[in-house]
């Protein structure tokens, strides 16, 4: 009888520790995930642009090449989130 | 180093019959920037005019025009071309007034008669293209016209039609359509042209020739192969030329070039009936010899001197002065703008940090060998100034890399068989996998601290900078606030280390309390945060919106972690892939299946590799280019300096 309890006391333990390594991947994969999109967004309106400038001059290209990479901070930053929620 | 070249003002002026001998010695250094004369008045200028070309620009402007068109006819480019031996210039000349004629009339004449060609080759072909649609109807050509009481329908309809009139029809259905051709009496027109209205009837010309509408074809096709093989002909005699005199046109060019340069050079100058005034600038270091140069071509005919420098107001064009190993590393800088004269050069750091970044990202010593080998078989290939400094960057930044691999411990993915001395970035990836894993929060305080160093040098060189180059109150609020800009991070760390405990990183949480929960770290923390904020707010109260850019502008160096991780991870990923799952369980007992395995595993390994070495170019290059011109630059480089052109040619194919 109390050995039953113990062995199913252990399972749930052990089920509670595998759902919390699932849900911090999942956080993990919702930090990337959010943060990629939203660096995507910004870098399309801010490429474009940037490709149309350079056309018309071609002296702003170093510029716009670091216009165009700022957003880009936004998915590292999710990126070192996930990593720290993962190890 | 650190600085540009120094440079010099100098003013030449002399009489208007000295004006060539001094141009070509001018020329032949290839030293003088020369200032455009703009006739606005300006001070001490007054009466002044533009000069006049030297005679002679007008022709060789005019054969340089056409050297060009026929260098343009055999995409002939002198960049790419080898020099072989170098011509002598006066002999040559005598050579381009006698041949260059005749090259251009026999080019003229054959590209003349290759254009005449094409334009018949496309005449057949739209002939070809009318007569096919009759091909499948009986009857000739001639046949279709000439009536008085018939009139013929010929073209394309949607479906079968039945024309209630007596008619001759003709039907023939085909890929492009259902081709028609009706022929009905005069009087019937207009039936007949309702029907096929209704079976919506597009019409097409008749050909206007005779016979058999396929003899006609094969006829024309006959024909545009026999225009084919003449322009053959000429494109194989033109090539001759081209190997001909392909040296003799770029060495031309090149003359042609010296003569127009330097017979226009005047249209830059400062001119009176009698005199010219040169402005322009020299390096320092030069100015003697340039001087010397001029009065010994002049026999001392001339004035030449030295100007201060207003530095508020001249724009001094900037050369480069760096040691030769941070030359290729000017690309970079170039690309993001030239330093301004007065303004430090951070290339020498740009050419030693920049590689460091790219070997912290792409540490790998398999990746680092395939781009080292990629490098020096480029360098052969490519020709041109940029190509050669682009892979120089290349290649120094593959070295590093090549030295972060052993560091990390690291071929392709594969741990090497030695410890890793940099923290591990060994991931435990596949089913079996075992180990420590990734060592994250030792990379991540190595990258944090590699942020927290080279923005604070940033803000050094800052407050050097403003302290070198601005003005009374201005200069203090200036430098101050580039020193509250550090006081404010370095005090925000103190903050952090006198209550948290963080590996790598000083532990002041155990020293004894001062004030309230506060102990010496945290006082001293909060006084530097103080101080640096009314710094930062006394040169501009707006900057005040930008604090929060120290914790992003550190944390973005984050990226040297992250984004080497996850090349790591591609990495492990196909090496699993490709041997884990597909190479080693074959092996183990090899059947005819297995061995299609193994060679699925093997193109996995490569097309991986591959693309993860693409990957790394893109990755490691552009996130260590970005660091430097977003969280780096941003600190203290202005840029927007001027181009130092001299007046010159750095001559190739011939010789003076």
């Amino acid at each position: 009888m109390v050995g039953e309890v113990v062995v199913a006391a252990i399972t749930d333990v052990e089920l509670m520790k595998a759902s919390q390594i699932g849900m911090k991947a999942l956080a993990a994969a919702i930090a990337i995930v959010g943060t990629a999109f939203a660096a995507a967004i910004a870098e399309m309106a801010i490429g474009s642009a940037a490709v149309g400038a350079t056309a018309e001059n071609k002296d702003v290209f170093g510029l716009v090449l670091l216009l165009t990479v700022i957003p880009e901070t936004i998915v590292i930053f999710g990126l070192v989130v996930s990593l720290l929620l993962i190890f | 180093m650190l600085a540009p070249e120094q440079m010099s003002r100098l003013l030449i002026v002399a009489s208007k019959d000295q004006m060539s001998p001094v141009v070509a010695e001018l020329y032949r250094h290839n030293l003088f920037h020369i200032e455009d004369y703009v006739e606005s008045g300006a001070e001490g200028y007054e009466g002044f005019k533009i000069g006049t070309p030297i005679s002679g620009a007008s022709e060789a402007s005019g054969d340089l025009v056409k050297v060009r068109a026929i260098e343009n006819a055999f995409s002939i480019h002198s960049d790419d071309f080898e020099v072989k031996t170098r011509r002598n210039q006066s002999e040559l000349q005598v050579t381009i007034e006698r041949e260059l004629p005749a090259i251009e009339q026999e080019v003229e004449g054959l590209t003349g008669k290759r254009a005449k060609l094409d334009a018949k080759s496309k005449e057949y072909e739209q002939k070809i293209a009318d007569i096919t649609p009759f091909i499948g109807i009986p009857g000739d050509l001639d046949l279709y016209r000439g009536y008085q009481r018939f009139v013929v329908f010929a073209g394309y309809v949607a479906h079968e039609v039945s024309v209630p009139v007596p008619n001759e029809m003709y039907f023939a259905k085909g890929k492009t359509g259902n081709f028609i051709v009706v022929v009905a009496q005069a009087e019937h027109r207009q039936e007949v042209e309702r029907v096929l209205q209704e079976a919506a009837f597009r019409a097409v010309s008749i050909p206007d020739e005779a016979g058999v509408p396929k003899e006609r074809g094969d006829f024309y096709s006959g024909q545009i192969t026999l225009i084919k093989k003449e322009i053959d002909e000429i494109n194989q005699k033109l090539d001759a030329i081209k190997t001909k005199h392909a040296d003799f046109l770029v060495a031309c060019e090149e003359v042609l070039k010296v003569r127009v340069e330097q017979t226009e050079a005047p249209l830059r100058f400062a001119t009176t009936n009698e005199t010219f005034v040169a402005e322009g600038w020299v390096p320092s270091a030069s100015v003697a010899t340039i001087s010397q140069a001029l009065e010994k071509t002049t026999n001392g005919k001339i004035f030449v001197t030295e100007l201060p420098i207003d530095l508020a107001h001249d724009s001094v064009p900037v050369e480069y002065n760096n040691p030769s190993f941070s030359r290729p590393s000017q690309l970079l800088m170039d690309t993001y703008s030239r330093p301004k004269y007065t303004e430090l050069d951070p290339t020498i750091m740009v050419s030693i940090v920049f590689p460091i970044f790219f070997g912290l990202i792409l540490g790998d010593v398999g990746y680092g060998l395939i781009l080292l080998a990629m490098c020096l078989g480029l360098r052969k290939f490519l020709k041109g100034e940029e190509s050669q400094q682009l892979i120089a960057v290349l290649r120094n930044a593959s070295i590093s890399s090549i030295f972060f691999g052993v560091l990390y411990s690291e071929f392709l993915g594969f741990p090497c068989p030695w410890p890793y001395l940099l923290p591990s970035r060994h991931l435990n990836i596949g089913a079996h996998a075992t180990g420590h894993g990734p060592n994250i929060p030792g990379l991540m305080m190595m990258a944090i601290w590699i942020g927290i160093v080279h923005i604070t040098l940033g803000r050094v060189l800052g407050i050097v900078n403003h302290a070198q180059h601005d003005h009374g109150a201005h200069r203090t609020k200036a430098v101050l606030a580039n020193a509250g800009w550090i006081l404010m991070i370095w005090g925000i760390l103190f903050l952090i280390w006198s209550m948290v405990p963080m590996p790598y990183m000083p532990d002041f949480t155990t020293l004894p309390k001062v004030v309230l929960t506060l102990n010496i770290a945290s006082v001293v923390g909060v006084v530097m945060l103080v101080v640096g904020l009314v710094f930062i707010a006394r040169e501009s109260a707006l900057e005040i919106v930008e604090l929060p850019s120290i914790f992003s502008h550190v944390l973005s160096y984050s990226r040297l972690v992250a984004v080497g991780l996850s090349s790591v991870a591609i990495a492990m990923v196909v090496n699993y892939i490709a041997i884990g799952m597909l190479i080693g369980p074959q092996l183990e007992n090899i059947t005819l299946v297995g061995v299609i395995f193994i060679i699925l595993g093997v193109l996995v390994f490569i097309f991986g590799h591959v693309m993860n070495t693409m990957l790394g170019i893109l990755g490691g290059g552009l996130h260590s280019l970005r660091l430097h011109y977003v969280e780096f630059f941003t600190k203290f480089y202005k840029g927007g300096g001027k181009k130092y052109s001299p007046f010159g040619l750095k001559r190739r194919f011939t010789e003076d």
